[in-house]
């Protein structure tokens, strides 16, 4: 009995920690990256396609195993040890695997070039938000023209609306990626790339850079932030105000805003009304983002002081140099950035 | 091991293993030995490579991992791809299989130009050494194993890493179309009598492909590597965008080079694998013919893929779709490789031998990376897999679950034959065993990671992406994979110290290579044999009475008289010219004057092998048994020599057409070039090809002095051709169109700068030549040397004439 019970007990526990390798094996599956999470339409006709070459790619492989298997495991060899059986060749079986491969791939072929020409339409769709995509080593711009508007590293469109990006760089070669909302495209110095997709739930979404662009290119993030149409244009409306600081309020924030038009900040940064900086990310409402950095830090005024203590310590190679600030100015400069919303 | 019916061993008195000293390796020539050298060569960089992937696992395996900085991740995984590929994987199949079996198969008893194989082999040894160094100038080259530019400009990469990588990957090059080009004229040329392309074993035939994809492939690398070099060092802007100039340019010649590239890497494996399937399952391989057809049909397309590298960059719908239907097109002849393979299984009786095991895994785990690479052509699917892991999954299983466990089951088949000695089959299992499971752990998983959005060449990545637990899984895999590698060392240790002796037939083979003894000796056959169907020495054996076994076709070594065979004698001269063209390199990123020194040693060298060899410039030698063969190998090397070079220029002229009218400045063509004054360079340059006939038709009759002196002659007016050239240059400089001014200006220096170069080793040529004359080296049993001489100065002409159209002709007439 006693046995038995033990047994009993290895049995399940060898269940529970093959479930719980399942379990920890599918999560991949369902990261904030994951490209099984479908919420556009273009990242849908992707995913259809991949399921469609994904069937006919196991029925492909279970005729090569199939017969593998029972060739080696199951048949017994026609003649003696040492006879040969001179098969040269059967021209039937010959054409079978020729002409079959073809016609299933015909069959993938058509919805692919459907859908390489649908993805890739000549002229904007008409009503379509147009966003200026920039990239930079190692940080991302978005601009919407329509708005008057520069955002870096964290994008918001509407639901509904069919986006078309315009794909360019400032430096080297990037790659635009928010696998949930659709394939990638290259943003190439010199050359301007395109994607157009439709988003379809509100939420955050994660995005990253996917062509090696040097030192950090891993520290190259984004998120993409679907919003219901009010929620968007209340943050258009936001974004365009100028910056709201509680200057009045808190002499902190004073004191930081003179460290920050003493400091070499505005050579590289704009505030509205205060810097017009272009070089690097434009700070006007840095306070209301949700993350710094190329997206790697979440916005908290720890990081913030952290990134601008020693940005190479953060992210190797950042362009941002270490300014040799003192704590103190630090801790001003932080509370007024983090005050501008 | 059940084959190893014991068979008499049969030993020649000396293997080319035991004659000659240590040093005597450094100036071989003999085939054998030079693919020992490339398997050793390799090995030790296939373990540095797998230092470097050990390394970057251990910093995936957790999220925010400290292990490797940022720099040194970005460093090993550019030198992990560039090694894996340039330094392993190509030297494997090539120059490794490729020399210990190649020839042996065809019944050769060395490929058609030896020197050329051990200079091949010294260049590849220092190149690797030469780009590795960089590691004691400031770091490992770290922009990625394709180097996309703009990313590798000097702006954006200062200091030398990148320098050695360029310059590095350059010297390969050159090793790569030299061994090449050697196989290509050893295969069409060296066959054993009787051995017609339909009877050649398969391994042959995938070599034959793989060469000439060599030969077409390189040069658009060499064409982007030296623009690339010139962007770097002479400040041009190829790939830059300030003059109006696109970086896309390097991904088009990279990809052009990078496709066929992987089929270099895959077709000696497919090769090996319809070798061992055959032998270890008692059967002649199905569809011999159909196989062969698919090699030539998948090297014929390969060279028309290469878009799909690129479905990212927004090439157009247009452009995409093609490339799409082009590249789904070779999974059709890839296809019936892999049928064919089965069905030779099917009812086969087999041996499990480790080589078997490795083939058998092969099959699948090929098969499952064509299975996603068919994804990889459609730009929709692509576009959420590409420079993700899914794709790191894909191309591992291709080249590592494919290409090297095929060169593994090649290595345990060829093994006895290479050493004389067997191999232990136990850790031959526990070899096969650890590495396909570990394989298989790290590889798998990566597919998961892909769709899970994990993008590719990222040192670190940031917790609650849920990648951790398939990171983790991924590097015990890993490890569990260098532990199988490791056994393999063991066995190849054990074999050659403890290991029995091998018998000349230890599979039982079916192709030439088993009839003479192992190891084999210096002159491989003692009788050139004669050939009379495929799997020649199975028909040696068994007839076409399959129950007969008629043994030891191998006994006549064993007479007792070792036959007079003239081997090509060592020379020392390629290490020279491979250690001075590495010279060169040191000197580009040193100090230049290196550079005149290295290039001093190579043209003595170049000397050295044109005069040193006894016959060259005869007909060709009874002793050497070459009278058997239908061609002169030399003129088949040199007229593909040819062939090659035109994809250079075609590559250069192809560039120079796409820059043309993206200037943002001025001058350009239209208002620059002179017709009268390039008019009649191009009638002097013609003019030296009629005296060049001349010169060739005065050795060839005898009369030494008026050759000499139409050779001076012809040398003479490539001179005023090139002066004419300086004239046209230092004109254009003083107008303002330096080599940076425009794009015009760099395409049109590089295009016409390179034509030159090559009027200018063309006078070199001639000259020596014409001065080797007066010591009575040319006579006339040697004209040859001047048909060579002549053959690429017409080369050079009609070059001309094709930049002369293009360049300069096309823009009056259409601008009139």
């Amino acid at each position: 009995m006693k046995l038995k019970a033990s047994l009993g007990c290895l049995r399940s526990a060898i269940l529970a920690g093959l479930s719980a390798a399942c379990l920890a094996g599918c999560e991949v599956f369902n990261g904030p990256l994951s490209t099984f999470i479908i919420r556009s339409d273009f990242a849908r006709d992707s995913y259809r396609l991949f399921r469609y070459t994904f069937i006919w790619d196991c029925i492909i492989l279970l005729t090569v195993l199939v017969p593998m298997v029972l060739a080696l495991f199951w048949l017994t060899p026609r003649t003696g040890p040492q006879e040969q059986e001179h098969v040269e060749g059967t021209s039937w079986l010959e054409a079978a695997w020729t002409i079959t491969p073809a016609l299933i791939l015909i069959s993938m072929a058509i919805p692919t070039i459907r859908l390489t020409f649908q993805n890739q339409p000549p002229t904007p769709p008409p009503g379509a938000l147009r966003v200026r995509v920039i990239g930079h080593q190692w940080w991302w711009e978005f601009q919407y023209p329509e708005y008057h508007l520069t955002t870096p590293d964290e994008l918001h469109i509407p639901a509904g609306r069919t986006v078309y990006f315009d794909l360019e760089s400032a430096d080297v070669i990037h790659g635009f990626w928010a696998p949930q909302l659709g394939g990638k495209r290259d943003a190439i110095p010199g050359h301007v790339n395109h994607i157009v997709l439709t988003p379809e739930k509100p939420g955050e979404y994660y995005g990253e850079c996917t062509q090696y662009c040097g030192l950090s290119h891993a520290n190259m993030r984004f998120r993409v932030y679907v919003d219901t149409p009010e929620n968007f244009a209340a943050w258009v409306k936001q974004q365009q105000s100028a910056p709201a600081t509680a200057a009045g309020n808190d002499p902190k924030v004073e004191a930081g805003a003179a460290v920050f038009a003493a400091a070499p900040c505005v050579t590289c940064h704009t505030i509205e009304g205060v810097s017009k900086g272009y070089i690097g990310p434009n700070l006007s409402h840095i306070g209301s983002h949700q993350t710094l950095a190329g997206s790697i830090l979440s916005n908290t005024p720890e990081n913030m002081a952290k990134w601008i203590r020693n940005p190479e310590e953060v992210k190797p190679g950042a362009q941002m140099p270490a300014l040799g600030l003192d704590p103190v100015q630090i801790d001003y400069l932080v509370a007024y950035l983090e005050s501008l919303k | 091991m059940a084959v190893a019916v014991p068979k008499e061993v049969v030993k020649a008195r000396e293997n080319y293993l035991t004659e000659g000293g240590l040093l005597s390796w450094l100036v071989t020539v003999d085939h054998k030995r030079i693919g020992v050298m490339y398997g050793l060569t390799s090995l030790a960089f296939m373990g540095l490579a797998g230092f470097e992937a050990l390394a970057m696992r251990i910093q995936l395996a957790q999220p925010n991992n400290h292990f490797l900085s940022a720099d040194l991740y970005n460093q090993f995984f550019t030198m992990h791809g560039t090694t894996m590929i340039f330094l392993v994987i190509m030297p494997l199949g090539l120059g490794f299989f490729g020399n210990i079996a190649m020839p042996l198969q065809i019944g050769a008893r060395d490929v058609a130009f030896p020197r050329l194989n051990a200079l091949s082999y010294w260049i590849f040894l220092f190149g690797a050494l030469f780009m590795y160094s960089s590691f004691l100038f400031g770091g490992l080259p770290d922009a990625g194993w394709f180097g996309y530019a703009n990313l590798t400009e000097r702006f954006f990469t200062p200091g030398s890493r990148e320098d050695f990588w360029a310059i590095g990957l350059l010297i390969l090059g050159i090793s790569s179309i030299l061994g090449a080009l050697n196989f290509f004229v050893t295969i069409v040329n060296m066959r054993a009598p009787g051995m017609t392309f339909m009877r050649m074993p398969i391994f042959v035939w995938n070599i034959l492909v793989a060469s000439v994809l060599v030969l077409v492939a390189f040069p658009p690398l060499t064409v982007g590597l030296v623009f690339l070099v010139m962007d770097r060092f002479l400040g041009t802007h190829f790939y830059s965008t300030v003059a109006g100039a696109t970086p896309i340019l390097w991904q088009h010649l990279f990809w052009l080079f990078g496709h066929p590239e992987v089929y270099i890497l895959a077709l000696p494996a497919f090769g090996i694998i319809s070798e061992v399937i055959p032998c270890f399952s008692r059967k002649p391989l199905f569809g011999y013919a159909a196989m062969a057809y698919a090699t030539a049909l998948i090297g014929f397309i390969s060279y028309g893929v290469w878009g799909h590298h690129m479905f990212a960059t927004g090439m157009g719908p247009i452009a995409d779709a093609a490339f799409a239907l082009s590249t789904m097109a070779i999974a059709i002849p890839t296809g019936i490789k892999v049928y064919s393979w089965v069905a030779t299984l099917w009812r086969g009786n087999f041996v499990w031998t480790t080589s078997f095991l490795y083939a058998l895994a092969f099959v699948v785990q090929f098969t499952l990376g064509g299975l996603t690479g068919v994804m990889h052509a459609q730009p929709p699917i692509d576009l959420q897999q590409t420079g993700s892991y899914f794709i790191v999954a894909h191309f591992h299983y291709v080249l590592g679950g494919g290409s090297l466990f095929a060169f593994l089951a090649g290595l345990y088949y060829w093994w006895p034959k290479m050493t004389g000695r067997m191999m232990n089959e136990k850790l031959g299992r526990i070899n096969f065993w650890l590495t396909c499971i570990g394989f298989n752990m790290t590889f798998f998983p990566m597919h998961f990671l892909g769709l899970g959005g994990m993008p590719r060449r990222i040192y670190t990545y940031g917790a609650g992406l849920h990648w951790d637990f398939w990171n983790m899984f991924c590097t015990i895999g890993a490890f569990v994979m260098a532990t199988g590698i490791l056994f393999l060392l063991i066995a190849m240790v054990e074999s050659l110290t403890r290991g029995p002796e091998a018998p000349a037939d230890p599979w039982d083979g079916r192709t030439l290579e088993w009839s003479i003894p192992s190891p084999p000796p210096v002159y491989n056959f003692a009788e050139i044999p004669h050939v009379h169907s495929k799997d020649a020495f199975w028909e040696m054996k068994y007839g076409n009475n399959p129950g007969h076994k008629v043994p030891e076709v191998a006994a006549e070594h064993e007479a007792g008289h070792v036959p007079h065979i003239h081997v090509p004698a060592p020379s020392m001269f390629p290490i020279l010219l491979a250690a001075g063209l590495a010279l060169c390199g040191i000197g580009a990123v040193a100090w230049l004057r290196i550079t005149l020194v290295g290039l001093l040693i190579v043209y003595l060298a170049i000397v050295g092998i044109g005069f040193e060899y006894p016959t060259y410039g005869e007909h060709p030698s009874k002793e050497r048994g070459d009278d058997i063969y239908p061609l002169d190998s030399r003129k088949v090397g040199m007229w593909t020599f040819i062939g090659s070079e035109s994809l250079f220029f075609a590559s250069l002229i192809g560039t120079y057409m796409a820059y043309k009218g993206r200037d943002l400045i001025g001058p350009t063509a239209k208002e620059i070039l002179e017709i009268p004054l390039t008019s009649f360079s191009t009638f002097v340059l013609l003019m030296s090809s009629l005296l060049m006939v001349l010169a060739l038709a005065g050795f060839e009759r005898g009369d030494i002095k008026a050759g000499r002196n139409w050779l001076f002659a012809t040398a003479g007016l490539g001179c005023i051709f090139l002066g004419g050239q300086a004239y046209e240059f230092n004109k254009f400089y003083h107008e303002g169109v330096t080599l940076q001014h425009n794009l015009f200006g760099q395409t049109f220096y590089t295009l016409v700068g390179f034509h030159g170069l090559h009027v200018l080793l063309g006078v070199i040529w001639l000259l020596t030549l014409a001065f080797a004359s007066f010591k009575d080296m040319v006579p006339k049993k040697r004209a040859l040397a001047v048909e060579f001489g002549g053959l690429y100065w017409h080369f050079v002409d009609i070059v001309w004439i094709v930049i002369f159209s293009l360049v300069y002709l096309m823009d009056k007439v259409t601008g009139a």
